[in-house]
């Protein structure tokens, strides 16, 4: 099989703009600095400063040792104590255990017994620890911008509060996010008794309203759902993204990785249909995917209920989409019933969640692969809800209005103009962890006290219920929702740790419950509180709405688009969601798994469509849609489908903070309640100037060799068979390894130099499974908490300047203008045997070590870059400034003490978390023990959701590294250069649908 | 025409010849000496806020390290002990003393003592007083008679070099780990059995590689 892989159009046609990027580790320039000073004028400064030093700096400076007063029962310096506790995120929450050092919370990972995590994480969990010590958090409470203490709010509230409770509260309106806390439910409930005309409103901007009407038209009731993709055969994603946006993407990813997993080592695996018009993450997953307009997805589904023979839909079908893929898929799906799924996207309309669901227990499917329970203890959003609550406020008759979190000056739909309607309020509280849009206009603004500072609990999803356990205490003198509502219901100011224990007791008991609850604060959730599962009784004909849906038939025609047709999407974050995490730095740095862009949120649109427009990436075009526009620049994004213009919500902040305040462009200024998902009739306009992206998809670039590597489940079956028992060297030449590109025969291994023994002590090695690989990023994140390693900026990311130790490459193959695939490759240091850095290095500052890391001294790198250049995985990086050096003190508490901070010019690179490995093996040699497979663990290992990475010692040859390497599929990177990596892959299986060779999509 | 040159230059290249050399040797081993941390950090003794002295404790009352540095044996860092620990003691012995008037407001203001470092570590090395002590290396071998210190005093340059002798051929400095804190520990005659004693009940491996103390 011979693919070309890309990483752009421009790579592909290699156009002189990349070339940079190939051609030298680091492009022209990358070594002056930014304000234009060069390199030899600042060597020259630097000749004058140190003669001016003279010799002042012999002794070191003076070092203070402060102990304790009285020290913490349980707490040694030195060594890190671990607490669980949850992170609650809407109706999610992750289960997690977080690593604190001396009291400061460091580095967070998943609860390995928590059904939400199940030992993995996030992006989005692993930055949050970043969160807590945001220099930018609103360190007071402010009435009408002046300091302002707890005290006086508790006073001022008083008033308040009584004034309200005279009439029932019907000029008092809460607005919170949406929830599923056992004790946030408790209070709202005593609030409601307190004051039983208030209005209590929820609002997501990213929301899953449209899911829970679709249940509820299909079933009469609240529902929500649980997904099990680890029970599934057969996946249909409609315009979803449930291995990334998702708000339970963590557990989602590992069960698709494990259903990918089976089906190469023999079982069977599973095949995902993706049918969407904005390429996610998800689609680059599919066996099979489909581009098609949002606006077009009711029709799909009603010609595929129409080929599963349901009633209402006969002879629906969708104009440009091959009926031959709708058979082979429906045929699919018949054929695994109880074992197939099919998922629709938040975006699309109530509709089609409810056609989904009746086809879903059509198919058997509901039960197993997909179950539904009630919602307990939830606020559930609704749009609906804030509109009448925004016409109340501008009708006068709210007068007190309590923001309990969110944003929604800044996330509103535009058409709701929620910041004049605020500002009839007479008395506004908003609870924000900085003073933003909301709480900047707001009387009162009390600070909020982060997850890890505060009291709470929250059921994950599923209903298992679990404790929010403080690290520290609050840094700033926040308040939780918790506290603030507990003083609004009961009127008094308590503690939350008292509050969440008033609601723990009927759950505990109120006989052993300091026992029972000391072992929920050990465990971090309560087993066995999962909500019973509930059978959905369907009502009839759920999928005549199908038709009914309005824009239909004026959806763009697939090769045609035309600016009057072209259709508007909008789409969270994957990085900073609705833009609560804008001032997050390891965030907006993160690049997007899809685009590989930093710091900002282009418009998404397909190469040919572009083409129509007459535009180009970093085009800056006005968007112009129902009335409102906006400018911003563009960006082709192949596999996108013609027409669509898709907009990245939560960027264009203007009161985040310093890293996240006027970063990228604000897409809510044209989001309208109506139509939060997607929409017809928006048009762009060329304006005639750039806007400046930094993407990092061609750093680091390889050029045109086989790094990438892939074969499908009925080749590897074929290998399996043709294979010969003996040896390597015959499967590599006749069996899957040469079909995957391996080189027929293995280059002979000759070196010059004195090769190091491998056959004492631990040999460390890795391998990543491309198989299992979604790209999500979680890996990239984990290592910058875990390693300390700094963000860089836009303006150096487009200088190829970014720091992060693992990168994940993504390429495309196919067709840019058509419908291209993606692979995803996360390329951290290779530890290569004989590494060619180290024959390079003048100063011996990357040596090798007794364990087969290829190790980097800081302390002796004098900066020649040369080991990067000799680097042919491009995987060292350099610090071209000391990007520490001005780190406020308090980000300095989220480092890791047991990695060094490096300081400018200097090398640096990944160490496959050398400091765990020296923490363990000592641990282990004082317990008398030896070291088990699976002790260590790197970071990325760790919080890698599809367990796609292993890591252990070479020498044990019952640990699962040496079984994963010695996998048919096993290859190594660059394996003709004979550096003998320590790190290899395992090639990428795909499922294709046989019936489907040859049917265009 | 004068000359240029006066006759006493001719005697320069034999000047230059003798003392060019003389003062490169001397150069040479000026920075090898004085800047090197057997000049610069050996014999470092800061004054530190309270006058505790070792001598007194350890020397002559006879107090274990480990009652004070008690982490030293299970984590990597040996802690200065919490002000709590002085006045274990304290608020019964010498309760009035002036020279404890530090410890006494820090205990009563919740102030930490503010204590300063004397054997400092560069940030880029990571030593480990877990995997030392129960290696068998004893508290003297690297802070010296502490136990004869009124002012604890800086003994061992703590240089990389100095580190990896021992990790070299950790043999002789090794003890059993019982006498760990004894100060006043000697070798018995037989130093070799005990070596080859040890060794068998528990070898050690140091590392030798940059990742053994770098991270």
């Amino acid at each position: 099989m011979s693919r070309t892989y890309w990483r752009s159009p421009a790579q592909l046609e290699d156009r002189p703009e990349v070339r940079p990027f190939v051609e030298r580790e680091f492009p022209e320039g990358a070594s002056e600095l930014p304000d234009g000073v060069t390199r030899r004028e600042m060597m020259t400064l630097l000749g004058a400063s140190l003669s001016l030093a003279g010799l002042a700096g012999c002794r070191r400076p003076v070092e203070e040792i402060v102990p304790y007063v009285t020290a913490p029962e349980d707490v040694v310096p030195g060594i890190p104590r671990h607490y669980a506790t949850t992170m609650p995120f809407g109706r999610s929450a992750y289960g997690l255990i977080v690593e604190s050092h001396e009291g400061r919370p460091t580095k967070i990972e998943g609860n390995p017994s928590h059904p939400s995590t199940l030992g993995a994480s996030s992006s989005r969990v692993q930055a949050s620890v970043l969160g807590l010590y945001d220099p930018d958090r609103s360190q007071t409470i402010r009435l009408k911008g002046e300091a302002k203490t707890w005290t006086d709010f508790v006073t001022a509230w008083k008033p308040l509060s009584e004034a309200h409770a005279a009439d029932g509260g019907a000029g008092l309106a809460v607005l919170s996010e949406s929830f599923s806390s056992p004790t946030l439910a408790r209070l709202a409930a005593e609030l409601r008794t307190r004051y039983p005309r208030m209005q209590w409103v929820t609002y997501d901007a990213i929301s899953d309203e449209n899911r829970l009407a679709g249940l509820r038209a299909a079933t009469g009731r609240d529902l929500d759902l649980m997904l099990r993709l680890d029970r599934a055969s057969v996946i249909l994603t409609l315009d979803a993204d449930p291995l990334l946006t998702d708000p339970e993407m963590i557990r989602h990813a590992r069960g698709f990785a494990d259903g990918r997993r089976a089906g190469a080592s023999g079982g069977q695996m599973n095949r995902l249909y993706a049918v969407e018009g904005v390429y996610s993450l998800t689609g680059a997953m599919a066996d099979h995917r489909l581009r098609l307009a949002s606006r077009q997805i009711p029709a799909f589904v009603a010609a595929l209920a129409a080929r599963l023979g349901q009633a209402g839909v006969e002879g629906a079908s969708v104009p440009g989409v091959d009926q031959r893929w709708i058979d082979a898929l429906a045929k699919d799906l018949l054929a695994n019933r109880g074992k197939g799924l099919i998922v629709a996207g938040e975006r699309q309309p109530p509709a089609v969640h409810a056609a989904v669901c009746a086809l879903n227990t059509f198919l058997g499917n509901t039960g197993t692969t997909v179950t539904y329970f009630e919602p307990k203890d939830a606020a559930l959003p609704s749009v609906s809800a804030l509109a009448s609550l925004v016409s109340a406020m501008q009708a006068g008759t709210v007068t007190t209005l309590v923001v309990l979190g969110g944003n929604p000056v800044f996330d509103a739909p535009a058409d709701l103009d929620f910041p004049a309607a605020m500002a009839k309020v007479a008395h506004t509280i908003a609870l924000g962890h900085t003073v933003d849009e909301t709480s900047s206009r707001a009387e009162w603004h009390i600070p909020s006290a982060h997850y890890l500072e505060s009291w709470g609990d929250a059921r994950a999803v599923g209903g298992t219920v679990s404790v929010v356990q403080p690290l520290i205490l609050p840094l700033f003198g926040g308040r939780s929702a918790v506290e603030v509502l507990g003083l609004m219901a009961a009127g008094q100011d308590r503690p939350g740790y008292d509050i969440v224990r008033d609601t723990w007791k009927p759950i505990l008991g109120e006989g052993e419950f300091d026992k029972a609850w000391n072992r929920v604060l050990h465990d971090g959730f309560l087993a066995g509180s999962e909500l019973p599962e509930v059978a959905p009784d369907l009502k009839g004909d759920l999928f005549a709405e199908l038709g009914r849906a309005p824009d239909l038939k004026v959806g763009p025609t697939p090769g045609d688009p035309t600016p009057g047709g072209l259709e508007i999407v909008f789409l969270p974050s994957p990085a900073l969601h609705d833009g609560r995490f804008a001032n997050d730095g390891w965030l907006q740095e993160l690049p997007d798994p899809l685009t590989k862009l930093t710091w900002d949120n282009p418009a998404l649109v397909s190469p040919k469509t572009a083409e129509t427009l007459g535009l180009a990436g970093q085009d800056v075009v006005r968007v112009d849609y129902a009335g409102r526009s906006l400018e911003l620049p563009v960006w082709p994004l192949p596999g996108m489908a013609d027409g669509v213009v898709a907009l990245t919500l939560g960027y264009g902040r203007s009161h985040a903070g310093r890293i996240g305040s006027g970063v990228g462009f604000d897409s809510f200024k044209v989001r309208r309640s109506t139509a939060p998902g997607f929409d017809g009739g928006v048009s762009l306009s060329k304006l005639g100037r750039t806007h400046p992206l930094s993407a990092t998809q061609e750093h680091g670039s390889m050029e045109g060799r086989p790094l990438v590597r892939e074969t499908t489940v009925a080749a590897l079956g074929e290998a399996a068979h043709a294979a010969p028992a003996d040896g390597e060297q015959a499967a590599e030449s006749h069996g899957v390894a040469g079909q995957l590109g391996v080189f027929p025969e293995k280059p002979p291994h000759f070196s010059l130099w004195k090769e190091h023994p491998y056959d004492q002590g631990h040999q460390w090695g890795m391998t990543i499974d491309l198989n299992a690989c979604i790209g999500c990023n979680a890996c990239m994140t984990a290592c910058q908490s875990e390693n300390n390693i700094p963000v860089v900026g836009k303006v150096q990311v487009a200088k190829g300047r970014e720091m992060h130790w693992i990168r994940v490459d993504r390429y495309f193959s196919g067709e840019p203008t058509g419908n291209p695939e993606m692979v995803f490759q996360p390329v951290p240091c290779m530890h290569c045997e004989d590494a060619p850095c180290e024959q390079v290095c003048p100063v011996a500052a990357t040596v090798h070590d007794g364990q087969g890391l290829n190790v980097m001294v800081y302390n002796r790198c004098i900066g020649t870059r040369y080991c990067s250049n000799n680097c042919p995985y491009k995987v060292r990086r350099f610090n071209f400034f000391n990007f520490t050096k001005d780190t406020p003190d308090i980000l300095k508490l989220a480092m890791n003490p047991d990695v060094t901070v490096r300081s400018r010019g200097v090398m640096e690179k990944c160490t496959y978390c050398t400091q765990r490995i020296n923490r363990v093996k000592i641990d282990a040699r004082l317990a008398g023990r030896a070291l088990g497979d699976g002790d260590v663990k790197t970071a990325c290992q760790q919080a890698c959701p599809a367990s796609a990475i292993e890591f252990g010692d070479l020498r044990d040859q019952e640990s699962r590294v040496v079984k994963a390497k010695s996998d048919p599929r096993n290859y190594a990177l660059l394996d003709e250069l004979n550096t003998r990596p320590r790190t290899t892959y395992l090639a990428k299986v795909r499922n294709p649908n046989p019936e489907l060779e040859g049917v265009p999509a | 025409m004068a000359q240029i040159f006066p006759p006493w230059s001719n005697k320069f290249p034999l000047v230059a010849a003798v003392a060019g050399p003389l003062v490169a040797v001397l150069a040479v081993a000026g920075v090898w000496y004085f800047f090197s941390p057997w000049y610069t950090d050996v014999g470092y003794r800061p004054v530190q806020p309270v006058a505790y002295s070792h001598r007194l404790h350890v020397g002559e009352l006879g107090m274990d390290c480990r009652y004070c540095h008690a982490s030293v044996e299970i984590s990597p860092v040996a802690n200065v002990p919490p002000t709590q620990t002085c006045m274990n003691c304290h608020q019964t012995v010498k309760r009035d003393s002036e020279l404890l008037a530090p410890i006494r407001e820090s205990i009563a203001s919740g102030r930490p003592m503010r204590w300063v470092r004397v054997h400092e570590l560069p940030d880029y090395a990571y030593f480990a007083h877990n995997a030392h002590v129960a290696a068998g290396i004893g508290c003297v071998t690297c802070h010296g008679r502490i136990d004869e210190m009124d002012v604890v005093t800086q003994m061992a340059p703590l240089s990389m070099s100095w580190c990896l002798d021992c990790h070299r051929n950790p043999g002789p400095h090794r003890r059993p780990v019982s006498e760990v804190t004894n100060m006043k520990w000697a070798p018995p005659r037989d130093a070799q059995m005990l070596m080859a004693q040890l060794d068998r009940e528990r070898p050690v491996r140091p590392p030798m590689d940059c990742s053994g103390c770098h991270r």
